[in-house]
């Protein structure tokens, strides 16, 4: 019970992070309660990637894949471009973390140290780096799946089947 | 088109260069510029070529068959990312092509998209608190370090767009955003507020990381537009860089 409380706390916290960034980057109003959803739902999948021992490269991969083939669907039902969906829903896992323990670690390097708290910082600070980067690649990797596996220009390329009359079969 | 084909294309190219500075400074990647303007121009019955950089694009129209082109420049303004004009121009250059649209209809569109409003102020900051706090949650926080975060992140936010009003140089503002932010968030860590107020530091300045720079210098380089994907990337890390520097003003006057 106590873990199921946890689980949709957590939940409503990161589908509140993506919309907080979605207003942020002035995004139509209709597109705001599905925002909501795909980052919620992602960041979810993150987690339990996480949780199942993946590893935070492969989890944001995984969470960020399915932002990207939810966008996909949603915006033929939203009318807008599914990367206005997709990136205000991805952020909330951006590794902004790792990025500024990076930058702060290099800052760190050019003080006065000795040798021992220099390698370890090192070691830190590389790791942080390659972890942001690795993520962020991750990220973009995902968003972008389903157009590099679909090879199409534009979403209104891919017919979705739910509602065949809206679809377009051009 | 024999009525003063000049003009036309004149016009065209204009109408054309300002959807593509206006996707640029709205936070577009490259290859969604050069699909949207390729589209448009087709709906035209013209092809065209696109030079796109961070901040300037270079447009020539050409017609085959009558041995005629048209090159044009234009500076992109300032980015500032509004996802409502990239989904509305979207939406626009597919009625241009469904429902035949003449070019004046087109400016008329690019103007009202240009006029529309963006969310008010007290509910971006309100909101993009909220989204601090659920970050703050979501590493682990508790309802008081999650107070302190909302309001480092809304103060924070409100001293950027102050100094962006004042025209600031961007990274200087963002510099001052994260000082600002970390210098709330590590006051709450130096007394001592909550368990873990360390969570509360950390996320108070995540509302300034550059996700939309990042993913788009990502997408670029995926895409083969090698250049724009480096340009963005190390405007990218020039923001990382700013709050680096805000949050390490912080960290040496509090001695954390």
């Amino acid at each position: 019970m106590q873990e199921w409380l946890h689980f949709i706390d957590r939940w409503f916290w990161l589908g509140m992070g993506a919309i907080g960034f979605a207003i942020l980057f002035n995004v139509p109003k209709r597109t705001i309660f599905t925002i909501f959803l795909l980052g919620a739902f992602g960041g979810t999948l993150k987690f339990i990637v996480l949780a199942a021992g993946g590893g935070i490269i492969l989890g944001s991969f995984f969470g960020a894949m399915l932002v990207g083939f939810a966008s996909i669907f949603a915006a033929h039902y939203r009318h807008t471009p599914p990367f206005v969906l997709a990136i205000p829903a991805v952020i909330p896992m951006v590794p902004g973390a790792f990025a500024y323990r990076a930058m702060l670690g290099i800052i760190h390097l050019t003080e006065k140290i000795d040798h021992e708290t220099f390698l370890k910082l090192m070691e830190e600070t590389v790791d942080n780096g390659l972890k942001a980067f690795f993520v962020l690649a991750a990220l973009s990797l995902g968003v972008s799946a389903p157009m590099l596996i679909f090879r199409r220009e534009s979403a209104k390329n891919l017919v979705v089947r739910i509602k065949p009359d809206e679809a377009r079969s051009k | 088109m024999n009525q003063s084909g000049e003009e036309k294309v004149n016009e065209l190219s204009k109408i054309l260069l300002e959807v593509g500075s206006l996707l640029m400074s709205s936070g577009a990647n490259s290859s969604r510029i050069r699909m949207t303007i390729s589209r448009i121009a087709g709906a035209y019955d013209y092809d065209v070529d696109l030079l796109i950089t961070h901040r300037a694009l270079m447009l020539t129209i050409y017609n085959e068959e009558r041995d005629y082109f048209f090159s044009r420049l234009k500076r992109t303004s300032p980015h500032g990312v509004n996802f409502k004009m990239v989904s509305g121009i979207s939406r626009m250059s597919w009625r241009i092509v469904e429902e035949n649209w003449g070019m004046d209809q087109v400016q008329k569109e690019l103007d009202r998209l240009k006029s529309l409003p963006h969310y008010p102020r007290i509910i971006i900051l309100a909101m993009v608190g909220a989204a601090g706090a659920g970050f703050c949650r979501v590493f682990g926080g508790v309802y008081l370090e999650l107070l302190v975060t909302f309001v480092a992140t809304f103060i924070g936010l409100y001293v950027r767009q102050e100094a962006v009003k004042r025209s600031f140089n961007p990274y200087l503002a963002i510099f001052f955003a994260a000082f600002v932010s970390s210098m709330i968030a590590g006051l709450a860590l130096k007394l001592k507020v909550g368990p873990n107020p360390e969570y509360a530091f950390a996320t108070s300045v995540l509302y300034l990381i550059p996700g939309v720079p990042l993913i788009n210098s990502l997408s670029d380089l995926l895409d083969g537009n090698i250049m724009n994907g480096i340009v963005r990337g190390v405007n990218g890390l020039m923001i990382s860089l700013s709050i680096a520097l805000g949050m390490l003003g912080a960290v040496l006057i509090y001695g954390i």
